[in-house]
């Protein structure tokens, strides 16, 4: 053999020990993962990263899209939006990735003209009812009626209840919601919904933010004759605005979002949380439906000695949903950006098991969902006591 | 070898370059600058975009509270003033660059200007929390003057563009950030080399001294004031077209704070120091997000675990330069550069 000849030879069997690799690297599937592990909304964001994680972990564990493994290159913005958009940057172009899971209002409206220009699908945990207007953000998913539907539901309960409870002409409701684009995004809806249901919305009252004391909002409501009051902020908040009203000793039978609503407002209000309502999209950790098994094993296997909440069965679904359309991309041939949304909006009634309601996406409608599950806090356990449909109309739709 | 100060006119002493050669290196470090794009990716093209962004407002900063010593947590609302004015200019009114960012520069300047009058009376902590107030003014009135600036939603603002040439992407605005980055960053040296500039120091110094001496305190107040916010409102214009989408989120106040941690790591009164401080409090938790990152996803368990460490790091990294370098890095800049004046003779 001449030195040339052996060192083709040395090459070519070096490629050949190397190509094992690169068909496993071809058989990856990127995903990106926008997070907030440490900023403002850390606390529901920590474990819906989570619940993203595991159930990542699980779809590679159990065969993959069609036999490829999603590589879920994931990192956390600490909701802080340069940071979101620098991450998204990379995520797109240097790591290719074919679609974002990403996370609240934040980065979503931040990204929302980028990933339509980009074509990069992006599921988000931001509910917000625009978003599921196609001809407007076409790349934008999420897994839960919007804010808005949840609000109109909540007001229905609220009409039932005032009606059960024998009271006279329309309940008087307030809303209480933060001064930003979460807080704000189904208020006008909610008013106009009051309007034709019969529900008077008397008080709007802002919460500033961080804010430590609700005593004068509350009197004001206090003043208006308020029955019903929803809270449109996170836990924290809501728990506050709790306290403060039993400390005013009113009588106020207080709601509260996907946010605000979950097993950790039992954990940190405590007795003050009984009777509250609230909107869950998500099952409580551990309802009897046949797709909790798999999140329980995969949460006893990797989390061992933490709580699970609804915001890990959240991130959960979230993988159920966006995986399947994985797999209608890859049996289609089309693993990239546009065919990953057609995929999506292949969806139609698509179950996560009992997760969340059954999601369905077309081309010119993402409204995933048109039932409101309200859960009630009784004796310290989250208790569904109904759900609630609002029609698909045209009226309503992005409002 | 240069092994002292050789300086024998006054046009001397105040020379910029004291010898050819940081000139050659400064110049040689520009073009390096210049054809650094073509070999960057995306996602380092938007943090160089982002430092730059941050050198400019952080030598706005500097300018008042660095050479003036009027302490100021405006700079978020600043940056938020000429964000919002080139939202409405370029977005709305559909102005070219050339037009917009000046404008916002100037927009910002004379609202700096009214929130600077408080500085006649107070100084200190008391101008800080005067600051503060201006910066809820102004976020309070971004996130409600619904129709100019999208509320608490936002609002998009178009690629910039002048005469034909639209800066669609991040290479793009590179090319716009950069030059004007050098400009201002070469006006603002420059100031401190005029009576004006002169004026804020003694100010800064001794301001019972600067109005014996027939400084004009409050004039020379005010002026520091609409030259910084100049700055910072061309930051924020910057900023708008490099970001595309800003919403009152945008704007924190932890911003102001993080721009104040800017001038005090870098340096306070000093070009250099904005320069310093504005890459390393950019790209330090660029860095963190990195190393935690990869940690992260190779064992996708311990992301959770791994994430907050930067924070504490973050903390710990601005704690020791204060206790070990309390001048800022420009102090440690200059001690690395009398070194090498004089190696191999140093001691």
């Amino acid at each position: 053999m001449t030195p040339r000849k052996s060192l083709v030879a040395i090459v070519a069997s070096a490629l050949a020990a190397l190509s094992p690799s690169w068909a496993s690297a071809q058989q990856e599937i990127k995903v990106g993962g926008i997070f907030d592990l440490t900023g403002v909304t850390s606390d529901v964001g920590k474990p819906f990263a989570q619940g993203v994680q595991d159930a990542v972990v699980w779809v590679n564990e159990n065969g993959g899209i069609n036999g490829k493994k999603i590589k879920l290159i994931g990192a956390d913005y600490a909701y802080k939006i340069d940071q979101a958009r620098a991450l998204y940057k990379k995520l797109v172009n240097d790591d290719k990735v074919v679609m974002i899971q990403g996370w609240g209002t934040g980065d979503t409206e931040a990204l929302k003209d980028f990933v339509g220009q980009d074509k990069v699908p992006y599921f988000s945990a931001s509910f917000s009812a625009p978003l599921t207007v196609p001809s407007k953000f076409p790349y934008n998913f999420f897994v839960a009626p919007t804010y808005s539907d949840q609000l109109r539901s909540w007001m229905d309960w609220v009409k039932q209840d005032y009606a059960k409870s024998g009271g006279k002409g329309n309940p008087k409701v307030a809303f209480m919601y933060g001064d930003n684009a979460y807080g704000k995004s189904p208020i006008a809806a909610g008013k106009k919904y009051g309007g034709v249901i019969g529900v008077d919305v008397v008080d709007e009252a802002v919460l500033p933010p961080n804010f430590q004391d609700a005593t004068s909002q509350l009197l004001t409501m206090k003043q208006k004759g308020v029955q019903y009051a929803y809270i449109n902020v996170t836990t924290t908040g809501v728990s506050l605005v709790l306290r403060d009203a039993k400390k005013l000793g009113m009588d106020v039978k207080f709601g509260s979002n996907p946010y605000g609503f979950s097993e950790s407002l039992v954990a940190v209000a405590g007795p003050l949380a009984e009777g509250v309502t609230g909107v869950m999209p998500h099952v409580p950790y551990g309802t009897p439906v046949p797709g909790m098994k798999n999140v329980m094993a995969m949460h006893d296997k990797l989390r061992a000695g933490e709580k699970g909440d609804a915001m890990y069965v959240r991130g959960y679904t979230y993988v159920m949903v966006w995986s399947e359309a994985l797999k209608r991309a890859d049996k289609a041939g089309q693993l990239n950006g546009p065919g990953v949304k057609a995929a999506a909006e292949t969806l139609a009634d698509f179950s996560t098991g009992g997760l969340s309601q059954s999601v369905t996406y077309t081309p010119t409608d993402h409204r995933p969902t048109m039932t409101t599950s309200i859960y009630q806090v009784q004796g310290g356990k989250l208790v569904k006591i109904g759900d609630y449909i609002m029609p698909r109309t045209a009226e309503w739709f992005g409002l | 070898m240069r092994c002292g100060d050789f300086r024998q006119s006054y046009a001397e002493d105040m020379s910029l370059f004291d010898s050819p050669l940081p000139r050659v290196l400064l110049a040689g470090l520009l073009a390096f600058l210049l054809v650094l794009p073509q070999f960057s990716t995306t996602y380092w093209l938007d943090v160089l975009n982002r430092i730059f962004i941050a050198i400019i407002a952080a030598a706005g900063l500097n300018v008042v509270t660095g050479y003036t010593g009027l302490i100021s947590l405006g700079t978020a609302a600043f940056l938020a003033v000429g964000a919002f004015t080139t939202a409405a200019l370029a977005g709305k009114a559909g102005l070219p660059f050339v037009v917009v960012i000046p404008l916002s520069g100037l927009l910002t300047a004379m609202i700096g200007l009214v929130f600077g009058i408080p500085s006649l009376r107070l100084k200190g902590l008391y101008l800080a929390v005067a600051t503060l107030a201006a910066h809820y003014i102004v976020e309070f009135t971004v996130s409600h003057w619904d129709h100019m600036t999208g509320g608490v939603n936002g609002i998009s603002i178009p690629a910039a563009q002048f005469a034909g040439i639209v800066l669609k992407d991040d290479r793009g605005i590179y090319y716009l950030i950069y030059p004007i980055m050098v400009g201002l960053l070469f006006f603002t040296k420059n100031l401190f080399r005029t009576k004006t500039g002169k004026a804020f120091v003694a100010i800064r110094d001794q301001d019972i001294s600067a109005e014996v001496m027939g400084v004009d305190v409050f004039r020379y107040k005010l002026l520091s004031f609409a030259i910084s916010s100049f700055l910072i409102g061309v930051a924020g214009s910057l900023l708008a077209y490099q970001a595309r989408i800003i919403s009152p989120e945008n704007f924190p106040i932890t911003l102001a704070i993080d721009y104040l941690g800017m001038v005090i790591i870098g340096g306070l009164g000093s070009i250099v120091g904005s320069i310093f401080g504005a890459i390393f409090i950019t790209l330090l938790p660029e860095m963190l997000r990195l190393a935690t990152d990869a940690l992260g996803n190779q064992w996708p368990g311990l992301m959770v675990i791994v994430a907050p460490i930067k924070t504490g790091v973050f903390g710990l990294v601005v704690i020791l330069f204060l206790i070990f370098e309390p001048d800022g890095m420009a102090a440690r800049w200059n001690h690395i550069k009398a070194y090498w004046k004089l190696y191999p003779f140093s001691y």
